[in-house]
């Protein structure tokens, strides 16, 4: 019995080890294979009890969503999810392309010269990660519609400036960082301007921390939700706002909102898993390296 | 380098960095314009369908809030629902990152699967789970649960319910951010220390204790400034989800101030409400920078 002592225990352990790696897995993964199983459910299996995991799966929800109809009992008034699709493309490849042009520039200043006032503007990049949107779309709602910038991409590409440039500096900021100086001297004997510097030494060492920042930026705009909210109409809207467009007072159309979850989160999905290893870097701003 | 040279290079280096800034600053200066609007707006009755009653009011906003039951109530969930999430979240998510640091088979594949709810539009994130919390059985989660008996739980409706289910939802979007912080953390810890703890004798508890706990604290600290912030203005999940009912059991400071400022357009006032939430994140911020700076001298 002592003999088999450790090993039995070494067994109980394993097993305890493997049972929590499986609670951790279900619980991530679970709720995304319910919710592609609930957007591949007819009508009639959707609220049928006790829920069903075997079903004739139907593509009528993904029908749904791009031409608005939908055999069955109920049919969609919201024909116009690939618009909200496109409007999530336009405002964030505009919104990071800005970020993008501004923020280089600004990145190279913050990250190589030392002038008054560095570490406060720095600072205050950053706060801007931490201020409650209201605070800002409250005035940028009453500007925009003084100024019939109200529902059009152009208005909100510059309300996601407010996600995207701070992240967009101090992200460039510290992989400029990591750039050895020595580097960038040896560039300036030769007789390189800053401007040489940058584009000829800079720009292209840190082209992957920039595809990195381009990439996060962007997962960053498509999930925005509270400033389209407010600030974007109809025409205008996002996956994030179109997507509750499924919720009305009479019904929730379960069955679409699924699919359109689906859809809205599968851009994020492809594009974490090319980023993994900077996510973290990013989600703090690049303090957590 | 003669003189001239030696000037030009000097005012280049002067101007330079402001030159290069300028575009970032205009964009700036272009989000820093509206919100000193809205701190002015705060001082005043400015209503969207009353144009005519626009007053300079002082602190009326202000002063009123005070005596509103509903800020009170929203007050008191957002400092109740932001110290639950922060507790949970960061104890679950330590506890997770110690297990994946262990030699676990797979934990490539768990790691890279916990960055998928991390990523998702919050929003989104929430209307999966309404989906799941259906309150009736043929929500999935629902009927789960009725096999270890309980339930069924009204998940929207009643106030422990949608609490508890606000609860869930912002803990599976955000955990695996605390989780993976903290296992960076961890993987960067230095070796020494923990081999003297072996010299000593100590046990695994006296190692997480003494040892792993102290020398983590600058990452705990950091995930939870990042969780206390992001907790204090949570928005999408609750609009998505309970819309701050039922009976405004879910209110916070920011679905009030959009309450009041979109749904009444009583403008002056919802600022003054979104003044007072970043009043509190500004706070916040700056204990949890000392607490910061403090935990990353004493681990240095």
């Amino acid at each position: 019995m002592t003999a088999q002592g450790p090993s039995y225990q070494r067994y109980v352990q394993n097993v305890v080890i493997a049972v929590a790696a499986a609670v951790l897995l279900f619980w991530t993964v679970f709720p995304f294979f319910w919710i592609l199983l609930t957007s591949l459910k007819g009508p009639g299996d959707m609220l049928s009890v006790p829920p069903k995991f075997v079903f004739t799966p139907t593509f009528d929800n993904y029908t749904a969503l791009v031409i608005g109809e939908q055999r069955g009992q109920y049919s969609s008034t919201r024909p116009d999810f690939p618009l909200f699709f496109l409007n999530s493309i336009i405002i964030s490849v505009g919104a990071v392309a800005l970020s993008i042009v501004a923020g280089i520039p600004a990145a190279y200043a913050l990250a190589r010269f030392s002038f008054p006032m560095k570490d406060g503007l720095a600072f205050v990049l950053m706060s801007f990660r931490f201020v409650p949107f209201i605070a800002f779309v409250i005035p940028l709602y009453l500007i925009y519609q003084r100024l019939g910038l109200y529902n059009t991409h152009a208005g909100l590409i510059f309300a996601y400036q407010l996600i995207t440039l701070p992240f967009t500096i101090w992200m460039l900021r510290s992989f400029f960082q990591e750039i050895p100086l020595e580097i960038q001297e040896a560039a300036k004997i030769d007789g390189c301007s800053w401007f040489g510097v940058l584009t000829k030494v800079i720009l292209p060492l840190s082209m992957p921390g920039i595809s990195v920042t381009v990439i996060l930026g962007f997962i960053f705009c498509w999930n925005a939700f509270n400033y389209p909210l407010m600030l974007a109409g109809r025409q205008t809207f996002p996956v994030t706002v179109g997507a509750i467009q499924f919720i009305s007072y009479e019904q929730v159309l379960w069955g679409q909102m699924a699919a359109a979850t689906i859809v809205a989160a599968l851009p994020q999905l492809v594009l974490s898993l090319m980023v993994q290893k900077y996510i973290v870097r990013g989600l703090t701003m690049g303090a957590v390296k | 380098m003669n003189n001239a040279q030696k000037r030009r290079h000097w005012r280049q280096e002067k101007f330079l960095p402001y030159l290069l800034l300028a575009p970032a600053l205009v964009l700036l200066a272009g989000m820093i314009y509206p919100f000193a609007l809205g701190f002015y707006y705060s001082f005043t009755s400015y209503w969207l369908q009353y144009p005519n009653r626009f007053r300079f009011i002082w602190f009326d906003n202000y002063v009123n809030l005070v005596t509103e039951p509903l800020f009170l109530s929203s007050l008191e969930f957002t400092l109740g629902f932001t110290v639950a999430a922060v507790v949970i979240q960061v104890g679950l998510g330590l506890a997770i990152a110690l297990f994946l640091h262990g030699r676990i088979p797979g934990r490539g594949a768990i790691r890279a699967l916990m960055l998928l709810p991390l990523m998702m539009p919050p929003v989104i994130t929430a209307l999966m789970w309404k989906i799941m919390m259906a309150s009736t059985t043929a929500g999935i989660l629902n009927h789960m649960l009725s096999f270890i008996g309980v339930g069924p739980i009204n998940w929207f409706g009643s106030t422990e319910g949608a609490v508890a289910s606000i609860l869930i939802i912002d803990t599976w979007g955000n955990l695996p951010f605390v989780a993976l912080i903290l296992l960076g953390g961890l993987q960067a810890l230095p070796n020494e220390p923990y081999e003297a703890a072996r010299v000593d004798g100590a046990g695994a508890l006296a190692v997480l204790r003494y040892v792993t706990l102290p020398l983590l604290s600058p990452f705990i600290v950091l995930v939870v400034l990042f969780r206390t912030m992001d907790s204090l203005r949570i928005f999408d999940v609750i609009y998505a989800t309970t819309l701050g009912g039922p009976n405004d059991a879910t209110t916070n400071l920011h679905i009030m101030a959009y309450q009041y400022s979109f749904q009444w357009f009583q403008m002056g006032k919802g600022m003054a409400q979104a003044i007072v939430l970043l009043l509190l994140v500004v706070i916040c911020s700056y204990l949890l920078m000392r607490l910061w700076n403090r935990a990353s001298e004493s681990t240095q």
